[in-house]
């Protein structure tokens, strides 16, 4: 009796956030102590539900493969021969100075108007875009957690004012900031990282700070103030380990967003500054002439990257929250994330379009 | 497990072991979005007292609402008083700051109602349980794991469960990881809200008996609240019966089940199934009562529970009863009421035609108008 239940597992659509259903067991289990379900530890029993998801499969091996093309740069730029910023006149241009197309000389995506390699410029465009998008979304991580976390759990005047602070940040316009900050101390990526984190991090920050709230409500808190924790105990032993599922899928979903905007502002001139590569000013490089309408390949490869990334990012982040949280529902600032980069992607294709 | 008393003693000297004086607890009402107080106030606890020996189980019962996780909370120094004193072996909890609080934590513990709820999801049982120790830095780092499994052993869960998520245990289990938590620091006083009333039946009553060993093994004494009246029964020494932020009735378990004086309490116990009845050709007389519970913010003048009285006369919308030994009651069985229910007095309705018969829970029938 005790081996069958012991050997046990339910099967998969039994096991909630609360894992393996109850009842059956139960009576079993309050008999002889010894018996409870072979259980697994949650983010094994997620991992089990992510691995299922296929779209989110493939959307995290885009992710790892980006991962390995931006760590190996300059290893895969010196396979192909040709670096990021070096320009061939002779073979990477026609006689009449047209960008030679795909496949032709040895440019695999072909050359952009300066006989640059298309391909080893996405390629180390990466790197900007994941260190942009995985730097800021990691401050703002951090930022948002502790911020959100001191606002819920002391609520009050103090935690008003923080909440406030962060609806102030987030109704700001970005861009003019960014324009305005950028005139002021020049162009630079690690400006660019600071301005987005700084307008960033309150997504983060009032989303932890809804769950804080509900969080310090519950029993367990109450169960460990009673032993006398402290407040910071609390707060860091008791209430931040139930958030750091909500915080993985919001970073996940940070990221494309902050990807997007490093392209939005490189686009703009505000980010990383040519000959740098990065996909927003491979973008803007482009189209800034007409060469495009007979040379598309320097335009599109860039875009496509990017819509690629975004979305890998995405359906990951989405395959992500299903599999640690199957009960929750999706919440107003994932879904306004989204519809925010559907925007600026389409904004994308139509520039790819012209 | 540890043989060495955690818990300092105290001279305990005449002081009672528990001694709650004239409590109150009240909560401001806000209203509107920037949480205004509106200048009202809902009356969790209105002026309690009693004590407790050492040893001893006192039940308290009450509908929902009634102030008894407030009260409970307040002892356990979860919430602050509003006013009144809360002595522990002559010391006034109710003063203390949080910092001068912590050690008096580790005397008085608490088991939460919901077994779900009270065990964080996201933490295994051995860190869980470890938490007594590391907050109050008592055992050795390198002890501790030994200590928690030793503890978990006493409560009836194996030691392997150490490194398990509180959701790979069943409601009963869970329960007892709750109470090994309360257990940790070899508290004196428990205080058990609602302890087994989100458990199926059968496995109540293993908590209770797992209540009851413990509370030999170690001397403990309870504050045990609970809904379920025959659990109260069962397990107390002692009985207080609350309404609305006040103590209606407090006495001997069997004095107050079978005797009850006020007409409030005598209603609650009269809802008690017993054994008996199902064997009965008709039911046994049942007091009804009418309305709901008034609300707190404004209790109803007088004796509260005048409105849903069917005894209720004029002095008793003016004059608050005290609470008092009642004329003919054994010593310490006190009752809140200017007309308490008098020997052979039957305070049911008088529909039926059959003449009344003597039951455990001596009411009746006067006239109470439908």
């Amino acid at each position: 009796m005790s081996e069958r239940l012991d050997e046990f597992e339910p099967p998969d659509f039994f096991v909630g956030r609360q894992g393996p259903i109850r009842g059956l067991l139960e009576d079993a289990a309050e008999e002889g102590t010894a018996i409870v379900t072979e259980g697994r530890p949650p983010w094994r029993l997620a991992w089990a539900r992510l691995r299922k998801d296929r779209v989110a499969m493939v959307a995290l091996g885009f992710v790892i493969f980006l991962v390995l093309v931006a760590i190996f740069a300059p290893v895969l730029t010196a396979l192909i021969g040709h670096g990021p910023n070096e320009q061939f006149t002779n073979t990477g241009l026609s006689l009449s100075g047209i960008p030679v197309g795909p496949g032709q000389h040895g440019f695999i995506l072909g050359t952009d108007d300066q006989g640059r390699d298309v391909l080893s410029r996405i390629i180390y465009g990466s790197r900007i875009s994941l260190e942009v998008g995985v730097g800021s979304t990691a401050m703002a991580l951090v930022i948002g957690l502790i911020v959100g976390l001191l606002s819920g759990f002391y609520g009050g005047v103090f935690g008003n004012v923080l909440a406030r602070f962060m609806d102030v940040l987030l109704s700001f316009p970005v861009l003019l900031f960014a324009l305005a900050v950028v005139a002021r101390f020049g162009p630079s990526l690690e400006l660019l990282l600071i301005v987005i984190t700084i307008f960033t991090w309150p997504y983060i920050g009032r989303l932890v700070r809804g769950q804080v709230i509900g969080l310090r409500e519950r029993e367990f808190v109450e169960a460990s103030r009673a032993l006398g924790s402290s407040d910071m105990r609390i707060m860091f032993v008791e209430i931040v380990p139930n958030l750091v599922a909500l915080a993985v899928i919001y970073a996940t979903l940070l990221i494309p967003v902050n990807i997007v905007l490093e392209a939005t502002l490189s686009y703009l001139g505000l980010g990383v500054q040519p000959p740098t590569a990065s996909w927003g000013n491979m973008i803007a490089e482009a189209q800034n002439g007409d060469l495009f309408t007979v040379a598309w390949w320097f335009l599109v490869f860039p875009c496509v990257a990017l819509v690629l990334t975004t979305l890998a990012f995405n359906l990951f982040g989405d395959g992500l929250r299903d599999a640690l949280d199957p009960r929750q529902g999706r919440s107003q600032i994932g879904s306004t994330q989204k519809s925010e980069n559907k925007d600026e992607r389409s904004r994308e294709e139509m520039g790819a379009a012209q | 497990m540890n043989a060495s008393p955690l818990v300092e003693e105290v001279d305990v000297g005449a002081q009672p072991f528990l001694e709650v004086a004239n409590v109150t607890k009240h909560f401001p009402v806000r209203s509107g979005a920037l949480g205004r107080l509106s200048g009202d106030q809902i009356r969790a606890v209105d002026g309690v007292s009693f004590s407790l020996k050492a040893g001893e189980t006192l039940g308290l019962v009450g509908e929902s609402g009634c102030g008894k996780s407030t009260l409970a909370r307040l002892i356990t120094g979860l919430q602050p008083v509003s006013s009144g004193h809360i002595r522990f072996k002559g010391k006034d909890i109710a003063a203390l700051s949080r910092r001068e609080m912590r050690p008096l934590r580790r005397a008085i513990q608490m088991v939460f109602q919901d077994p779900y709820g009270s065990l964080n999801p996201r933490r295994r049982v051995g860190s869980i349980l470890t938490d007594p120790f590391a907050v109050h830095h008592v055992v050795a780092r390198e002890a501790r794991k030994k200590e928690v499994q030793a503890l978990m052993g006493r409560v009836g869960l194996s030691s392997e469960h150490y490194n398990r998520f509180p959701s790979e245990f069943s409601g009963g289990q869970r329960q007892r990881i709750g109470i090994a938590r309360a257990l940790a620091l070899r508290p004196e006083l428990i205080i058990c809200d609602e302890p087994v009333s989100a458990l199926d039946v059968s496995i109540q009553a293993q908590i209770i008996n797992l209540l009851e060993d413990l509370q030999d093994d170690f001397g403990l004494s309870f504050m045990f609240i609970a809904h379920d009246l025959s659990v109260v029964r069962h397990v107390s020494d002692r009985i207080a019966v609350m309404y609305l932020g006040k103590l209606a009735e407090i006495g001997a378990v069997e004095d107050v089940y079978t005797r009850a004086r006020h007409p409030y309490a005598a209603s609650l116990l009269s809802a008690v199934p017993l054994p008996q009845d199902a064997l009965r050709s008709t039911p046994r007389e049942r007091v009804i009562l009418t309305g709901d519970v008034p609300t707190p913010i404004r209790p109803p003048s007088g004796c509260r529970f005048h409105p849903r009285c069917p005894k209720a006369r004029e002095i008793c919308a003016i004059e608050e009863p005290v609470l008092e030994q009642k004329p003919g009651d054994d010593t310490g069985h006190l009752t809140a009421c200017h007309f308490p229910i008098e020997e052979g007095e039957m305070l049911a309705r008088v529909s039926r035609p059959e003449p009344t018969r003597k039951t455990a829970v001596p009411l009746g029938s006067p006239e109470v108008s439908p």
